[in-house]
């Protein structure tokens, strides 16, 4: 049986998510199961050159950056159109990262004219109905390089990968970027973090942790198989969101002291009862160094 | 006399460059370089707060963002002082800074090696090996990522430098993992890259040495020498590096003759026909990056060279993989001598500038990048990004030739100015910011 043929195109990007996936540890096992027509960096059967004149096969399209109607060509060939011609042909299309999902940073150059490739933020773009049946959104800013193998792993083993409304795998996107963070115990009992540097607190209240509203397995399969921006003491931006990048990344955004956004699917009301309920107790353990308790 | 153009598309260099020679008589007479895509960060940037400069710069380009993040962090750092607010970061914060952007500038400096260089110079010289230079490059910068992981939480694209130092707080545990990835770098440099043990390479001084050089490195300083590699792909003859790092100095060399540098004298202008900025220093072209910085540190074995083949392709790509040596040593004594007792963050959580300019320089693995902000009301009114690759890539003045284009001027076919091109590690995106 033939090996089902990989074809990466880039649009207005930073190559982020071509790198973030070469950092994959078993990279070329994955890459093994499919024909690599084009990668942006990798050698492979064609050139851009090649892509570009047209013709050739391609059963999945990887796409990187966020997308332009007109205006921006390479070899003097709208990229769209290069983008629209192999679009046509995958029998998938999976956008790798925020920009070519959502519209990502790039989008805020121009925020009437560049868009991701299905969606414009979260409305459906001219393109959407031809190509939604194919489609697979991989949002994050950039892409975990585990997520994109996952879903190419599904479909070189035929299976069918479940997605959600914004075609996003629920398997990745179920998750909130909360869940797994080392710091869970600071949020359960409303401890912030005092400053930035520091091990203990949680980053929600203070930071800008964007983490307990962001959909994404970050702090289930850790970046670089080791870590994620929270475990670090950095707080989660946000950047698997369709709004991404907000502002006041490091500020929390608050109504009367109370975090402006609650975390996922969590009324309002339920989130201050519990506040009320836990800020009325001194946890020993939760008010001094975390390795210093129990000494 | 007769005269050709040729234009030609360059790929896989951080997106896409095309070329336009002109021939005169055989010989290469000038080039012109276009880039692709205006993303006008710097622009994204106006009206946001100045601290989302370190979330918003990294995204400026996949292979360099932690040199974006560190020369984000640095520009505010800078304004916060001209403010008058004290900031002084502790020398835990400084070494975890200059290990996570050593650690990022190997991961750069390995994958040129085995995805640009290797693999083009055999196919320039009609020599191309079966072997899988990629598998080598995607191990080390995974595991040395891994390493910068363990501070900046992932790697691309990490926030973790905070005004006022870093965000994380390691313990030993987090300390000995990352020196068991270093020392697991460090093993495959010696057994793969270079054929023999870091020390006895670090202690090689001069060109009569080179072939003790066993390894991939070995065999593509065979492969240059052997191909008359030597002597092309000169250009000015001058270099220059704006920040201090554990590698150099900052300071400048014209020829060997170094003098000292200051920022405020860099002028950034408008070229023709190119969305790319053109940059000079007090109305000269320098080179930037590996090869400068050798230059300016007064590297023994990269003088060596220098002084039998001047700034040719073979002194410049011996440089930049020279450096990768220097450095995992650097990482190495940067993780042995931290000293985990001191703050991470010395700002108090709240405490900032809400009017100021500043100035960021780091050297990222192309050469000294340069981040300029200016905030007003605690937003950002103007932000400039000055890179690498500017200075490298610029079409030049009217006086004389930008550096990239002068090593290829001479050059008798669009293969070999092409792989001239490349030596320079054309980073297009930066370009493009």
């Amino acid at each position: 049986m033939s090996k089902p043929k990989l074809l990466w195109l880039q649009s207005i990007s930073c190559n982020g998510n071509t790198h973030s996936f070469l950092n994959h540890p078993e990279l070329f096992s994955i890459l093994a199961h499919f024909e690599l027509i084009h990668h942006p960096l990798l050698e492979s059967d064609y050139s851009l050159q090649d892509v570009i004149n047209g013709g050739l096969p391609c059963d999945i399209l990887i796409l990187e950056g966020s997308f332009i109607e007109e205006g921006f060509l390479k070899a003097g060939v709208e990229v769209s159109a290069t983008i629209e011609r192999y679009a046509k042909k995958a029998t998938h299309i999976i956008t790798a990262g925020t920009c070519a999902t959502f519209g990502g940073i790039f989008k805020q150059k121009e925020p009437d004219k560049i868009s991701g490739f299905a969606f414009d933020i979260e409305e459906k773009t001219v393109r959407y109905e031809a190509y939604a049946s194919k489609l697979i959104s991989l949002s994050g800013c950039p892409i975990h390089p585990r997520w994109l193998s996952f879903v190419l792993l599904m479909i070189a083993n035929g299976k069918k990968v479940e997605i959600d409304r914004l075609h996003r795998p629920v398997e990745l996107y179920g998750y909130t970027t909360h869940m797994g963070c080392t710091r869970n115990e600071y949020f359960e009992w409303k401890i912030d973090a005092k400053n930035f540097g520091l091990k203990e607190g949680c980053l929600f209240y203070e930071q800008g942790c964007q983490a307990p509203y962001t959909r994404g397995s970050c702090n289930k399969i850790l970046w670089n198989d080791t870590s994620s921006k929270t475990r670090v003491g950095t707080p989660c931006f946000g950047c698997t969101e369709s709004t991404f990048p907000q502002t006041s990344l490091f500020t929390t955004k608050t109504n009367m002291g109370i975090p402006a956004k609650m975390p996922l699917g969590v009324p309002r009301r339920a989130y201050l009862t519990l506040t009320g309920v836990t800020k009325s107790f001194k946890i020993k353990r939760f008010s001094e160094r975390l390795l210093e308790y129990d000494k | 006399m007769k005269k050709i153009a040729i234009k030609q598309l360059i790929e896989k260099i951080e997106g896409e460059a095309e070329l336009d020679f002109t021939f005169n008589d055989g010989e290469i007479e000038d080039v012109k370089i276009n880039f692709g895509f205006y993303r006008g960060i710097e622009e994204i940037l106006r009206g946001k707060d100045a601290r989302d400069a370190l979330v918003i710069t990294p995204r400026v380009c996949g292979i360099c963002n932690h040199a974006h993040l560190i020369a984000s962090v640095r520009a505010i750092e800078d304004g916060y002082r001209q403010a008058g607010i004290k900031v002084e970061l502790s020398n835990k914060a400084k070494d975890i800074r200059e290990f996570t952007l050593a650690c990022e500038l190997i991961q750069n400096h390995i994958k040129w090696l085995y995805m640009t260089i290797l693999p083009q110079l055999e196919s320039h010289i009609g020599q191309r090996s079966e072997e899988n230079y990629a598998i080598k490059a995607s191990y080390l910068s995974a595991t040395i990522t891994k390493s910068l992981a363990i501070f900046a939480g992932q790697w691309p694209h990490s926030s973790y430098a905070v005004v006022g130092g870093v965000s994380c707080d390691p313990t030993h545990l987090d300390v000995i993992q990352a020196q068991s990835l270093v020392e697991e770098s460090i093993r495959f440099f010696e057994q793969v890259v270079i054929g023999m043990s870091l020390e006895e390479y670090l202690a090689i001084k001069s060109i009569t040495q080179l072939s003790e050089i066993r390894g991939d490195f070995g065999k593509l300083l065979y492969l240059l020498g052997s191909n008359d590699m030597a002597t092309i792909g000169k250009s000015h003859d001058r270099f220059i590096v704006f920040g201090d790092s554990p590698i150099s100095a900052s300071a400048k060399s014209i020829g060997t003759q170094l003098s000292k540098v200051d920022v405020r004298y860099v002028k950034e202008s408008m070229q023709e026909n190119t969305i790319a900025k053109a940059v000079e220093y007090k109305k000269r072209l320098y080179e930037v990056g590996s090869l400068s910085r050798g230059m300016v540190a007064k590297r023994p074995i990269v003088k060596s060279l220098h002084k039998r083949y001047k700034d040719s392709l073979m002194t410049r790509i011996f440089a930049r993989v020279d450096e990768v040596g220097v450095l995992l040593n650097i990482c190495k004594n940067l993780l042995k001598n931290l000293n985990l007792n001191e703050p991470s963050c010395t700002l108090p959580l709240n405490k900032m500038a809400l009017h100021f300019e500043g100035v960021g320089i780091v050297e990222a693995s192309r050469g000294s990048l340069i981040h300029k902000t200016k905030v007003e009301e605690g937003k950002i009114v103007n932000y400039e990004i000055i890179t690498p690759t500017q200075w490298n890539l610029s079409h030049g003045t009217k006086e004389e030739q930008g550096v990239a284009i002068k090593a290829m001027v001479g050059s008798k076919s669009v293969e070999e100015a092409t792989f001239v091109f490349r030596t320079f590690d054309v980073c297009s995106v930066c370009t493009t910011q």
